[in-house]
């Protein structure tokens, strides 16, 4: 079993009286999908935002390949990418990957060659040199995708990144995912669409209000809880609760 | 006709959820109604005040004026302008070179070849110059012969370059233009790299990337710094082109120039107050949800920043003590200086110095504002419990309801008990005290379901507190008096006038009828208002100092007389750092009542004017005892309350 290179161990946080998170504790290894499911107000964002050094745990560790979460030299191995995701409206695609390219620390050959290999991968060609404010949504969230992974980043963080996408969008997106796996990276993904979960991840972690209820492969899952679906099975444990 | 009554349905439906959206919006009605009805009159007030001690001042210097020409002519001018020991003072030797130098204001060079002559040398670009020449030649027009032609054809030579002239013209109108291009071109840009980054989802992205937030602060900062300088810059050098256009053409005759050295030396400020500006954009941008709030929020910041720079403008300070060290005021002054050709070289570094150092605070906050989470996720509203209508409402009012009654009783104030006072001092005094101020809370109260005690906190406060806030009343006139003398001299114009309206010594009232006026009304009215809702509302959201000091600065414009501002503000800080201490407004009520009790007395027995004719040392003294005997006052009522509460 590799070293995990993603680990929240005991992981609180607490916004005044309210508790988001509650002792929440969860592992990714490399070339591993785990999908962090559970209804809006989860506390799926805040626990990612916790691991892209944005929040700081109320108790508890983050650490990214060893490193605290909230660390610069944790962030250069980190890719994060939101649904809300925006890119800079009057920036080109071009023109925001050698920002966030140069803010990695990458040289400007570097930016250029992995432009160029983001932009086939993911079809950006024709892209590249519009400006942002001009993109479609699915076209948009290609483009943030390409600035997450821009610098080849170990460990990726994604946070329900087909929320409002096409089904073809959310279809690529998801290949894009599986890509990465194959090239060993550790993949934690946010969403609230069970059945993407099911069709995407090697690991879930059920989380309902700030608590993991459950963590596990899609099937473990389903036969513990005497399930046939996923949804049917998280249905069953927050009706337990 | 079906079809037209439903589009007009629809139309008015619209209409009316529109307005209701719009209405529900507090931020919407501040700007609404704060702006127009508070701040625009305030600013307006301060100008003119401004305008009004600046013409006292220079009404007060005599101008140093000499004459030059054949003794006999000489000695009757002479003879006439030492009439004049008011408005003009003679030295008895000058030349040209002494008015272009600034030594002398103004030189009446007199001649008699076949007529009369009389030349006025002055130097156009120098105010007290010009008004010398004014004052002489009002002098020499009065040297009439028996006949009632005048003796003198009289005419004016102006030393100026015309490049200096150019300058003093483009002093009058550029330094305030050059503060208010760089505010309108720093506004924007901040909020669009804050709020508008926040509101793109740009905000998370950057903010996950390994870069520090100090840097990408600073990053942002020098953005809106640079943008605002451009727009400042480009501003100075059209306005001045186009200024000097329009005087060319207003007189076709005129061989004036742009200065373009002076106008390029005045672009020195442009670069710190761009740096000022940006830094404190930015930083209350940062803690916005979104554009709008952020219009919003930098919309007051905007306006608090103008003020100072039209008091500059307006009020044609020199560049020092005070003045030096006020930003904004010290730049539009630092901007008019070098405009003119003659800056102070300590005056200058204090200003450029002080809006540096400014900008430096603002860049601080903003930094300690980055790196809270609380601006990666400023959260919702804050959501205030449910009331139930038909109970009592224990709640203290919000900050915003504080707000809202201070602009009512501002706006009640300037509009409809301003114009009655002025009709008829006392009835004006009595309504706008009983009705506009104790009357607002009470209206308040009924409205919000709010028991009068509850929203007053009229509880009974402790002997040692109500003893400790006598004391403030008793000493704290002497400390606040005396410290505003120092800073801000109150002139001796208004003091006369405020007393002889308020405290008439011919007996008209009496004693105890302007005690009740003048101490009692106040001390439960302008409590009850301040120290009341006002102060409770915004303690909701500021701690005590922070709320003390609001509130304070609150009461302090309230007075509406700027000379009046700095008193009274202190006061009211002092009334409330009393009423937070104890826990009662009762206590601030005697505080307030027995200051201006002692201040009717001192008035009323002419003992204020003894105490105006005190030295330096005698001021220090009673400033000391003052200061210590209300620090004592202070502790009491600290001490006071806590022995309760244990």
């Amino acid at each position: 079993m590799p070293e995990a290179a993603v680990i929240l161990d005991g992981v609180c946080k607490s916004f005044g009286s309210l508790r988001a998170v509650v002792d929440l504790t969860l592992s990714v290894v490399p070339g591993e999908i785990y999908g962090l499911l559970g209804p809006n107000g989860a506390g799926k964002t805040t626990a990612l935002r916790m691991l892209a050094g944005l929040l700081q745990p109320s108790s508890g560790r983050a650490l990214l390949l060893g490193l605290d979460a909230g660390s610069l030299q944790a962030k250069t191995r980190m890719g994060f990418l939101s649904g809300s995701t925006g890119l800079y409206a009057h920036l080109t695609p071009r023109e925001t990957l050698q920002y966030f390219g140069r803010v990695h620390g990458l040289s400007a050959i570097d930016v250029r060659r992995r432009t160029a290999t983001l932009a086939g991968w993911l079809g950006l060609e024709k892209l590249l040199d519009r400006r942002c404010e001009n993109l479609s949504s699915g076209e948009k969230q290609r483009v943030s995708l390409a600035r997450a992974v821009l610098h080849d980043p170990p460990v990726l963080i994604l946070d329900e990144p087909t929320a409002g996408l096409d089904v073809l969008a959310s279809r690529s997106l998801r290949d894009f995912v599986r890509g990465e796996r194959a090239r060993g990276k550790a993949v934690l993904f946010s969403t609230h669409y069970l059945a993407e979960a099911e069709l995407l991840c090697d690991r879930i972690g059920l989380l309902f209000r700030g608590r993991l209820l459950r963590e596990g492969t899609p099937a473990s899952i389903r036969a513990e809880c005497g399930a046939t679906t996923l949804e049917e099975a998280f249905l069953k444990l927050v009706d337990s609760e | 006709m079906t079809q037209l009554s439903q589009r007009l349905s629809h139309v008015l439906l619209t209409l009316g959820k529109e307005l209701r959206e719009s209405l529900r919006d507090r931020r919407t009605l501040v700007v609404m109604i704060l702006f127009p009805l508070v701040v625009y009159p305030l600013l307006s007030l301060l100008a003119a005040q401004v305008a009004v001690a600046r013409d006292r001042t220079r009404q007060a210097r005599p101008s140093l004026v000499a004459v030059l020409g054949p003794d006999g002519m000489r000695d009757d001018l002479s003879a006439r302008i030492r009439a004049q020991p008011k408005l003009l003072s003679l030295i008895e030797r000058g030349s040209r070179a002494d008015v272009a130098a600034g030594r002398l204001d103004s030189l009446a060079q007199l001649a008699e070849t076949g007529a009369s002559r009389a030349e006025i040398v002055y130097d156009a670009s120098r105010e007290e110059s010009r008004e010398a020449a004014e004052r002489l030649s009002d002098v020499i027009a009065s040297v009439l012969p028996a006949g009632c032609a005048p003796r003198f054809s009289l005419e004016k030579h102006n030393l100026a370059p015309e490049a200096g002239v150019g300058g003093y013209l483009l002093s009058k109108v550029l330094p305030l233009l050059i503060v208010l291009m760089v505010l309108l071109g720093a506004f924007y840009p901040a909020i669009d790299v804050t709020a508008g980054e926040r509101e793109r989802g740009t905000l998370e992205t950057i903010l996950a990337s390994p870069i520090r937030r100090f840097d990408l602060l600073l990053g942002k900062v020098l953005a809106v710094t640079a943008l605002a300088a451009l727009t400042g810059l480009l501003n100075l050098a059209s306005m001045s082109v186009t200024l000097i256009q329009v005087m060319r053409l207003a007189d076709p005759g005129s061989t004036l120039q742009v200065p373009w050295t002076r106008a390029a030396a005045a672009s020195a400020v442009v670069l710190p107050s761009a740096f000022l500006f940006a830094s404190l954009f930015v930083a209350v941008g940062a803690v916005a949800r979104g554009f709008k709030e952020a219009q919003h929020l930098l919309t007051p910041v905007y306006f608090l920043s103008i003020a100072p720079a039209v008091a500059g403008a307006v009020g044609e300070y020199r560049l020092t003590g005070l003045a030096a060290w006020i930003p904004c005021m010290n730049v539009t002054l630092l901007a008019r200086e070098l405009l003119l050709g003659h800056v102070s070289f300590l005056g200058a570094l204090a200003a450029l110095a002080s809006t540096l150092a400014c900008g430096c605070v603002a860049l601080a906050v903003a930094a300690h504002i980055y790196g809270s989470e609380r601006f990666v996720d400023p959260g919702p509203r804050e959501r205030r419990p449910e009331t139930i209508r038909s109970t009592a409402n224990s709640n203290p009012p919000t900050a915003g309801q504080a707000m809202f009654l201070y602009a009512l009783a501002f706006v009640l104030l300037y509009f409809v008990w301003l114009p009655l006072q002025r009709h008829n001092l006392v009835l004006g005094l009595l309504v706008s005290e009983w009705g506009g101020l104790l009357g607002l809370v009470v209206l308040f109260a009924l409205f919000t379901r709010r028991p009068l005690a509850d929203l007053l906190r009229i509880v009974r406060p402790p002997p040692r507190c109500l003893a400790g806030a006598a004391l403030v009343g008793l000493s704290a006139w002497a400390a606040v008096a005396i410290l505003s003398e120092w800073v801000s001299p109150v002139p001796k114009e208004v003091i006369e006038q405020l007393r002889r309206s308020l405290i008439p010594t011919d007996g008209s009232r009496g004693f105890w009828g302007t005690l009740a006026l003048v101490a009692l009304t106040p001390a439960i009215c302008e409590e009850a208002l301040f120290r009341g809702p006002i102060l409770r509302g915004l303690r909701t959201r500021a701690n005590p100092v922070a709320a003390a000091a609001l509130t304070g600065l609150l009461f302090g414009v309230f007075h509406i007389e700027l000379s009046r501002i700095l008193p009274t503000a202190l006061l009211g800080i002092l009334l409330s750092v009393v009423t937070l201490e104890s826990g009662s407004i009762l206590p601030a009520m005697l505080t307030h009542f027995l200051n201006n009790a002692s201040l009717v007395g001192l008035a009323y027995f002419r003992i204020d004017d003894k105490v105006a004719e005190f030295g330096a040392t005698a001021s220090a003294m009673i400033f000391m005892a003052g200061a210590a005997l209300t620090a004592l006052g202070l502790f009491l009522v600290h001490s006071g309350s806590r022995q309760a509460r244990l």
